[in-house]
Parts: structure tokens; C-alpha cells; sequence
């Protein structure tokens, strides 16, 4: 909030007559108001104060320890894995999902037959319940029965062991969030190709420019806003993953897909560990805010207005 | 970049459909073989080669998983929690949205921020306090408890204020002018006019709370509790034998409902998504 935004809102309380709209306007925002209140704005904060706390909710006990629950965190080798494997998935899964995303979004920009049907096919698996798309796939994924390894042996392909490797279990549950993924930054680039003014790619045809030229000189440029938004948001959902890891592998094998929500809910929820698992909330945010800072400021410096 | 169809990209119009057409079948195939498994009979579903179409239609592994989870308990639950939360959530919306795009008012930026800060705040960070808070009001393994953080939404109160800035100033004074009271203007002038908002605003927060898990995962105790997310999640053994015949049955259960309305729905809903940009 800046001072000169308080001080007009003083303004208008000074000058404005209508004391009555005042009235219904509180009135009507109190309920959102109270409710994000206590159910959001409070626990936000209440969790970073206890990420300072060891606490034993069943004995009601609080006591402050200052950083230990961080410096604990630091020699914790399974949340340090956890990190690696989130940043893992989330260097992966973001520019993939993205890039597939914007390909099938400019295919899907030109006019032909069928073309609202194969829109519809491809954002089918966002709509669809994480849990249960998962289960699916973890039965997709089966090394002796499963469909892929199944596919594999009929081209005369070596079977893989997907979910049971620690090797590839990561790179499996990062296949099945582009799968799951790839529909939603398709429909917003969709979104982000119609505010392309036409004239654009006119004047380049009369220039001579071929469809790749066109691709690389005036959409990724000019879509550079919607890649902004899409890649912050994906990067967001991605550090909060925690849906499929928990159905397809639970942290395993060896822990190589523990990622940071999943031991988060495990410390606090399993273990009762609540003082712990807030300082690693902390840590989440702190790297969330940190990263979305950075790419916002990368990309503004970057952005061209039309 | 528009491509015509004179374009030669992908070498023409075929290579297009090809194309397409191939990604179709990697999207749809993980659905297609949860339908095929769900009604196949067990020595088809460990066939190798696989078999692409059941043998003959089996119907026992939908029996056996009503038989052993309590799926209209499910089933309940996350409709009984869909519709209180989208319903608390466009109707608190409404008037916070009205307030918003209408009134000038003391700390009305202050007010707005904070309700919008919440979209960029991850919920996980809220997560062990408001398990304390719940634990506290004594709503932890209830309904009440899922309910609790979705009484309402962010993006909803924003997407309805955006929503009511674009009615005509006049139509809302003519109104007063002829002594309707604020509520009233609200409930039967504005919202007729931003049904279009209200609806993709509630379908995608319907989307979300029928998806929900991590939240009811922690709350929930109870079996007969639990929404259908957590449902399935835990009717997993896992270290099941190959009981994937029940298992893709419980699953088909739970996502056919939604297919079934996207499919009928699909380009309102994507229209929704694209227009709002987030979810929840």
C-alpha cells in the first residue's frame, strides 16, 4: 500500500456524503473479508511464526526455538533430497509442458475441420481428477502387466521398469504431468495467439517471410506476455506437487520422488513434527516468491509492447 | 502464426492430421484403457499381447468395488462440499465483487489486495496452521473441516468485480431512483446480467473441489467421510496383487461423471479457462 492510496482513501472518507454506501460496502465485504481472514491470511502467517516453534499439539505446548527447525532442515538428507527432486521436476516439466503447449496451440490457431474437437481431446486430462488419472497411470506403468511395457515388447523394445526404479521413477511421474498438463497452457496460448493483430503476419508475408520466419520473428515475441504468465504459474503449481507423487510412488523408491509437499505432509501429518514441517512451508515460500520475483523480472525487461 | 492450409509445415493437410491425430491417441489412451480394463476379464487384462477390445464384457469388478468401498458416501461427500463451497463462494462473491466494482470506499485497495494476495500465496504454506486452527474449532474429520478454507474464492470475487464494472453506472442508479435497496439491486439487477461470469466462475471452482486432495486427505479420518479424490487414493493397496480389474472400476466411477459433462460442455468450459486464465 502506498501513502498516497491512504491518503486519498482519507479523502473520500472526509468528502464523500454518501455515509450510507459505506455501510452496505463493509457489509458486503465482511464475509470474504472475515472468512479469508481466519481461513487464509491468518494460518499463511500463524505457519511461518510456527516454523520458529516446536510444537506438541496434543500437550498444547509451544516453545520457541528460535532457528532450530531450520538448521535441523539443513542437515535433514531426505528434505534436501526433496528439493533436488521438486527443482528436478520442475525444471522439467515447466519448459515442456510449456513448448508443447504453444506448438499444438499455433497448430490448432489455423482454421480446418475438427479442429474444436482435437482442442477438446487435448485439455481432457486437465478436467480430470489428478488422483484418479494417476491410478490409471500407475496401472499404465505396471513393469509385468502395464500397457507401456506392454507396447515396448511388441516393437521389440526392452522393458522398463518405470516406478520401481529409482532411476526412472521421476522422469515417469514428470511424463504423467505433461500428459496431464500440456492441455492448459495449449487452451491459454490459444488465448494468447487471437490478441495477435493479423496485420503483423500480413506485412511479413508481403516481405517474403516463410511460416518458420513468421514463428520465430513474430509469434514467440509477441506471445512473450502469455509465456511469462504461463511459465510463473506453471512454476508455482509445480513446486506444490504432491497429488501424483503420492499416488503413483509415495516419495519411492529410495526416496527418489520425494518432493517438498509430500515430505511436508508427511512431517506434519505422519509424524506430528508441526514446528518442522511449518519451517519447510517457510523454505516453499521463500523459493516460490524468490523464483516468481526473478522470471517476472527477466521478463519484463524482455517484453515488447504492441 | 496462422497456418492455412496451403501451408507446408507438416507437408500439407494429411501430415497435419496425422499429427494431430497421433497426439489424440496418446491423450485418449490412458482413458481408453482404464474403460477396456474396467470391463475386461481378468485373464485379459494379463493377456499379452494386450487385448485391444475385451474378450467378452464383465460388469463383477464394478460390484465388487461398490462391494468394498462405500462409493455413494463418496459420492455425496464431494457433491455435499462442491456445491457449499461454489454456492457460499459466488454468493459471498457477488456482494464482495458488487462492493468493489460500485462503492467508493475507505481502504477499499487495502481490501482488495489482500483478498488477491491470497491467489499468489500458496495454500500448501497454510497448511499446518490451519490444521491447528481446525483442530481447535473441532471440525477436524468433518465436512465442515474440507469446508473451512473454500467458503470462498479469490478469482471469483475479482472475475465478478470485473464482470460489474462493465454494466452501465445508469442502470444501478435508475434503480435507487426507484427505491430498490442496495441488496435487492444486487440480487435481481446485477446477477441476471453476469450470468455468463457466475456460471464459468462456478464451474471451474466446481472443478476444483471435486478434484481437491491434498486438504481432505489431512482432515479426513472417517471412511464414510471421505470425498472421492481421497476415496480412491486409499483404495489402493499398495502392495495390491493385480486387482486392477476393481481398481480401474473405481476409477472409471469416479471420472466418469466429469467426462460426461465436459464432453457435453466442453467449449464453455474451455472458454471458462481460457478467459480466467487461473484455476481456484
Amino acid at each position: 500500500m502506498s501513502t498516497s492510496l491512504t491518503f486519498s482513501s482519507f479523502k473520500h472518507w472526509f468528502l464523500v456524503s454518501h455515509r450510507r454506501k459505506y455501510f452496505h460496502a463493509y457489509l458486503f465485504i465482511a464475509p470474504i473479508i472475515i472468512l479469508f481472514g481466519i481461513f487464509r491470511v491468518y494460518p499463511a502467517i500463524q505457519t511461518l511464526a510456527y516454523s520458529f516453534y516446536n510444537v506438541e499439539l496434543l500437550r498444547h505446548r509451544f516453545t520457541f526455538i528460535g532457528m532450530e527447525n531450520f538448521f535441523s532442515l539443513l542437515e535433514d538428507k531426505i528434505f534436501m533430497k526433496a528439493i533436488l527432486n521438486t527443482l528436478m521436476y520442475v525444471v522439467c516439466i515447466v519448459p515442456i509442458s510449456a513448448g508443447i503447449g504453444m506448438i499444438l496451440a499455433v497448430i490448432l490457431s489455423a482454421k480446418f475441420r475438427f479442429r474444436e474437437f482435437f482442442k477438446a481431446v487435448y485439455f481432457s486430462p486437465f478436467i480430470t481428477c489428478t488422483v484418479a488419472a494417476a491410478m490409471v497411470w500407475w496401472w499404465l506403468y505396471n513393469p509385468q502387466f502395464g500397457l507401456f511395457n506392454n507396447i515396448l515388447e511388441l516393437l521389440h523394445l526392452p522393458p522398463q521398469s518405470w516406478l520401481m526404479s529409482s532411476r526412472q521413477a521421476l522422469m515417469s511421474i514428470i511424463i504423467f504431468s505433461i500428459w496431464k498438463t500440456l492441455g492448459y497452457n495449449m487452451i491459454i496460448y490459444i488465448a494468447g495467439l487471437q490478441a495477435i493483430p493479423e496485420q503483423y503476419y500480413e506485412a511479413a508475408k508481403i516481405d517474403g517471410a516463410n511460416s518458420l520466419v513468421q514463428f520465430f520473428k513474430i509469434t514467440i515475441p509477441l506471445l512473450a506476455p502469455t509465456t511469462t504468465f504461463i511459465l510463473i504459474y506453471n512454476t508455482i503449481l509445480a513446486f506444490q506437487v504432491f497429488d501424483q507423487v503420492f499416488v503413483l510412488t509415495g516419495g519411492g523408491p529410495a526416496y527418489s520422488t520425494t518432493v517438498v509437499v509430500l515430505e511436508l505432509y508427511q512431517q506434519a501429518f505422519l509424524k506430528h513434527r508441526f514446528g518442522y514441517a511449518s519451517a519447510m512451508a517457510a523454505v516453499l515460500f521463500i523459493v516460490i516468491l524468490g523464483i516468481t520475483i526473478i522470471q517476472y523480472t527477466i521478463s519484463k525487461k524482455r517484453e515488447i509492447v504492441y | 502464426m496462422r497456418l492455412q492450409s496451403k501451408d507446408v509445415i507438416f507437408g500439407g493437410k494429411i501430415g497435419l492430421y496425422v499429427v494431430l491425430s497421433a497426439v489424440a491417441v496418446i491423450m485418449v489412451a490412458p482413458f481408453y484403457w482404464m474403460f477396456v480394463t474396467s470391463v475386461s476379464p481378468v485373464q485379459d487384462i494379463v493377456a499379452f499381447p494386450p487385448k485391444w477390445l475385451p474378450s467378452y464384457l464383465v460388469f463383477g469388478h464394478f460390484v465388487e468395488v461398490l462391494n468394498k468401498a462405500p462409493f455413494h458416501f463418496y459420492y455425496m461427500n464431494s457433491l455435499v462440499v462442491a456445491v457449499v463451497s461454489v454456492g457460499c463462494s459466488l454468493f459471498f462473491g457477488l456482494f464482495a465483487g458488487y462492493a468493489f466494482a460500485v462503492y467508493k470506499f475507505p481502504l477499499q485497495n487495502f481490501f482488495f489486495i489482500l483478498i488477491l494476495s491470497t491467489i499468489m500465496v500458496p495454500f500448501q504454506i497454510t497448511l499446518v496452521a490451519l490444521y491447528i486452527l481446525v483442530a481447535k474449532i473441532g471440525w477436524v474429520d468433518t465436512l465442515w473441516g474440507i469446508l473451512a478454507p473454500n467458503f470462498a474464492s479469490a478469482l471469483g470475487v475479482f472475475l465478478i468485480r470485473q464482470s460489474i464494472k462493465s454494466i452501465p453506472p445508469d442502470l444501478i442508479e435508475a434503480a435507487r431512483l426507484d427505491g430498490a435497496s442496495e441488496i435487492r439491486i444486487v440480487l435481481t439487477i446485477v446477477a441476471p446480467l453476469i450470468k455468463a461470469t457466475l456460471a464459468t466462475v462456478g464451474i471451474i471452482l466446481f472443478l476444483n473441489s471435486w478434484n481437491d486432495f491434498l486438504w481432505p486427505v489431512i482432515v479426513i479420518n472417517s471412511r464414510n467421510l471421505r470425498t472421492i479424490p481421497v476415496g480412491i487414493a486409499l483404495f489402493k493397496d499398495p502392495y495390491g496383487s493385480m486387482n486392477y480389474g476393481p481398481l480401474m472400476a473405481a476409477t472409471v466411477i469416479s471420472t466418469a461423471p466429469m467426462l460426461i459433462v465436459y464432453f457435453f460442455s466442453q467449449k464453455f468450459i474451455v472458454k471458462g479457462i481460457a478467459i480466467t486464465g487461473l484455476k481456484g
